[in-house]
């Protein structure tokens, strides 16, 4: 198998995971089909590197932990979030709206844009229940909770987790402040006037003089919360020095993740409808993308420099187009490798497993901020960019919000979230 | 006779019972209350994220769940309806595509009521023009189209008539409907020439003649559309019922040519009784 040719794979299962949803729903339903799938894709991978790769083994074992502590990350995050309910109601005026998409735009990184969304759209929904307008609150707060807002740390954005991984410091993506400041503010801007020229053409909100406060249940997993944030800012920073570190920040998030499930009371899982499944789904898809990525990213950084992108503005938009229709995670990956390939073009010795020396080096950083900055906020364009997006849009319509399809909620990507990334690129990159 | 009312949550589908009913006690008709359960657009295959498909299976179960509760309450509060008001009336929920659905039942049928801004596919779209069109050009009988609005008092019919077959086929069949007995019915032909318009309205009265139904020609001329021109005739003649033939086959055809019937469809305060 050629270099080239083992990227095929990871290339066709990316395209499979796009496609399979919508040509054959029925099969992909299933998370056995979907590790056939997986398999499928990632075991000739696998041999191939065990067999006729240069320290292919070595690589594979690398990918196995960096996978582990990848979903241990995830699963924690989902089941300490589930076990957190927002109770009460609010009011669904455009002012309390704008402030609650910018707290979770705050929040999310802390919980990962998927636990911020999970917490926050269900409140959003209910305080605008009345109204006949709702599509644009929940297009918004895909923009803003479940992608724009997790651009701070690497626990907001899967994308981000991945990078620190592979070696980027945890307070590396506060570098990205300033773009994450000034496209969220920028949207919320947007939303505010939209929402408040729809607030005019709605029914007033029906009058509540008994309207339940607002109050958070299972308060205990913020500590869960707080213990794994602490565990993964630990040991990812200071535990690569010790190597048993991986094995214990994943047995820490599985504690972590455990207590949460001990303590949280069932009816806080039951308001929130907390399920396996999908976290089964994204470790069964997650396999095939770890198991076929990894001569994919060698690939990129052997070849990077041959594929015409130097620039960090073209980095931006490359990732962020590629982000828009498959999902992030891998897509910020092959990036920052192609990255890696084109600062070694230049002279470097960087590799693709350690993206820490590709965020120091002086040309390798605006690169990185530029992927990072593609894949996160363009993982907005469409449902299917980044993990909460689709969730959002099914629990909305299951409040009976009418979505636009998958074209037409591209529509509004184009009209309102493009302009303002263009506008940032512009200035920031 | 039957009658084929499709029944969802519009309030033209609301007035359309209203009709429904009264032609019922008319006639006598039997009244037949469908309601569909849009379950091929509700679990259509859709673009999902990494970890959606669950979300995914979760909102299709809730929309069917809602979709077919609705079906229910329409359905039941249809049949209360039609019994107190000592109506025979028969429900029918059926799932699948509404458009197909519906074109299934009409040929057991002798009218079908539809709403103006009907939406069957409520669970999925805000609103759904397809299913309506497909079933005036598809459906081979005579369809009566309630708007939303109250229709005025008048019992008097306007039939719009250029002399086409499809005119021609709208005419006789509400003729042969008994829709036309006991109320004063107007052959309504609009030309730039009063006399021309007059002999095709009075060619359209004699048809109805041979019917058993006495009509008076109405020649229309006018400097606006052919449309507000016959709206104007019908709210002069105070009439509640609108007669028409044909419909534009597509969207594409209706885009270039334009079609007086989609236009008087849409803009009309009264029933409008069509057969394509």
């Amino acid at each position: 198998m050629s270099p080239a040719a083992a990227v095929l794979p990871f290339v066709i299962y990316l395209l499979l995971i796009a496609a399979l949803p919508l040509v054959a729903g029925r099969f992909w339903d299933h998370n056995r089909n979907k590790l056939a799938v997986a398999l499928a894709a990632g075991l000739p991978v696998a041999i191939y590197l065990i067999v006729a790769a240069p320290h292919g083994a070595e690589a594979l074992a690398d990918t196995a932990r960096e996978y582990a502590t990848f979903m241990s990350l995830l699963g924690a995050l989902f089941v300490i979030a589930g076990g957190i309910f927002l109770r009460g109601a609010l009011a669904g005026t455009p002012a309390v709206n704008t402030a609650l998409l910018a707290a979770g735009a705050l929040l999310a990184n802390a919980i990962g844009t998927t636990g911020a969304s999970a917490l926050l759209i269900r409140p959003l929904l209910r305080a605008n229940a009345h109204r006949r307008h709702g599509r644009h609150l929940v297009i918004f707060f895909i923009f803003i909770v479940s992608n724009g807002g997790g651009l701070l740390t690497p626990l907001g954005d899967p994308p981000l987790f991945l990078g620190f991984l592979r070696g980027v410091p945890f307070t590396w993506t506060l570098r990205l402040a300033a773009p994450w400041a000034s496209v969220n503010l920028a949207l919320l801007a947007v939303f505010f006037i939209v929402d408040r020229w729809h607030t005019r053409r709605d029914p007033p909100p029906p009058r509540a003089p008994d309207r339940e406060p607002l109050r958070i249940e299972g308060k205990l997993n913020l500590v869960w919360l707080l213990g794994a944030a602490a565990t993964v800012y630990v040991l990812g920073t200071f535990g690569p020095r010790w190597s048993g570190s991986a094995a214990l920040q994943i047995a820490a998030l599985i504690a972590f993740a455990a207590l949460s499930l001990a303590t949280t009371a069932r009816r806080i899982h039951e308001a929130n409808r907390f399920s396996w499944a999908p976290i089964q789904e994204v470790a069964v898809v997650f396999v095939g993308i770890f198991l076929t990525m990894v001569p994919a990213l060698s690939f990129m950084q052997d070849h990077g420099a041959s594929l015409g992108l130097t620039r960090p503005w073209q980095f931006f938009w490359a990732a962020g187009a590629l982000s828009s229709v498959l999902d992030n995670a891998p897509t910020y990956l092959t990036f920052a490798s192609l990255a890696t390939g084109v600062v070694n073009a230049a002279g470097g010795q960087l590799s693709v497993h350690d993206l820490g020396a590709l965020a120091a080096h002086p040309a390798g950083h605006q690169l990185l901020e530029a992927v990072s900055c593609g894949s996160v906020f363009m993982g907005a364009m469409t449902y299917i960019g980044n993990g909460p997006n689709f969730m959002v849009k099914a629990i909305a319509e299951q409040h009976h919000v009418r979505m636009p399809g998958f074209f037409g909620y591209l529509g509004w990507s184009i009209a309102i979230l493009v302009p303002v990334l263009a506008a940032m690129a512009i200035v920031e990159l | 006779m039957e009658i084929l009312v499709c029944l969802e949550g519009s309030a033209s589908t609301a007035r359309a019972v209203d009709v429904a009913m009264a032609l019922a006690r008319a006639l006598p008709a039997t009244l037949v209350g469908l309601a569909i359960v849009d379950e091929p657009d509700i679990v259509a295959g859709a673009a999902t994220s990494i970890g959606g498909a669950s979300f995914r299976k979760q909102r299709d179960a809730a929309l069917l769940e809602d979709a077919h509760g609705q079906a229910v309450a329409w359905l039941a509060a249809f049949v209360a309806r039609g019994r107190a008001a000592g109506i025979s009336v028969r429900a029918l929920e059926l799932a699948g595509r509404p458009a197909e659905r519906i074109l299934e039942q009409v040929p057991s049928h002798d009218l079908v009521m539809l709403g103006r801004d009907v939406n069957f596919r409520f669970e999925t779209q805000e609103t759904d023009r397809y299913t309506r069109d497909r079933i005036l050009r598809r459906a081979g009988k005579p369809v009566i189209v309630v708007p939303e609005t109250p229709a005025p008092a008048g019992a008097a019919a306007m039939i719009a008539y250029d002399g086409s077959p499809a005119a021609t086929r709208a005419l006789s069949s509400f003729a042969r409907c008994g829709l036309a007995r006991d109320r004063d019915v107007h052959v309504a032909t609009v030309d730039d020439d009063g006399a021309t318009a007059f002999e095709i309205a009075t060619r359209g009265c004699q048809l109805l003649g041979k019917l058993g139904v006495r009509a008076v020609p109405e020649n229309v001329v006018s400097t606006e559309s052919t449309t507000r021109a016959l709206l104007a005739r019908c709210a002069a003649l105070g009439a509640g019922w609108i007669v028409l033939g044909g419909y534009v086959p597509s969207p594409l055809a209706r885009l270039v040519w334009g079609s007086v019937t989609h236009d008087l469809l849409e803009h009309t305060a009264v029933p409008v009784f069509l057969h394509y």
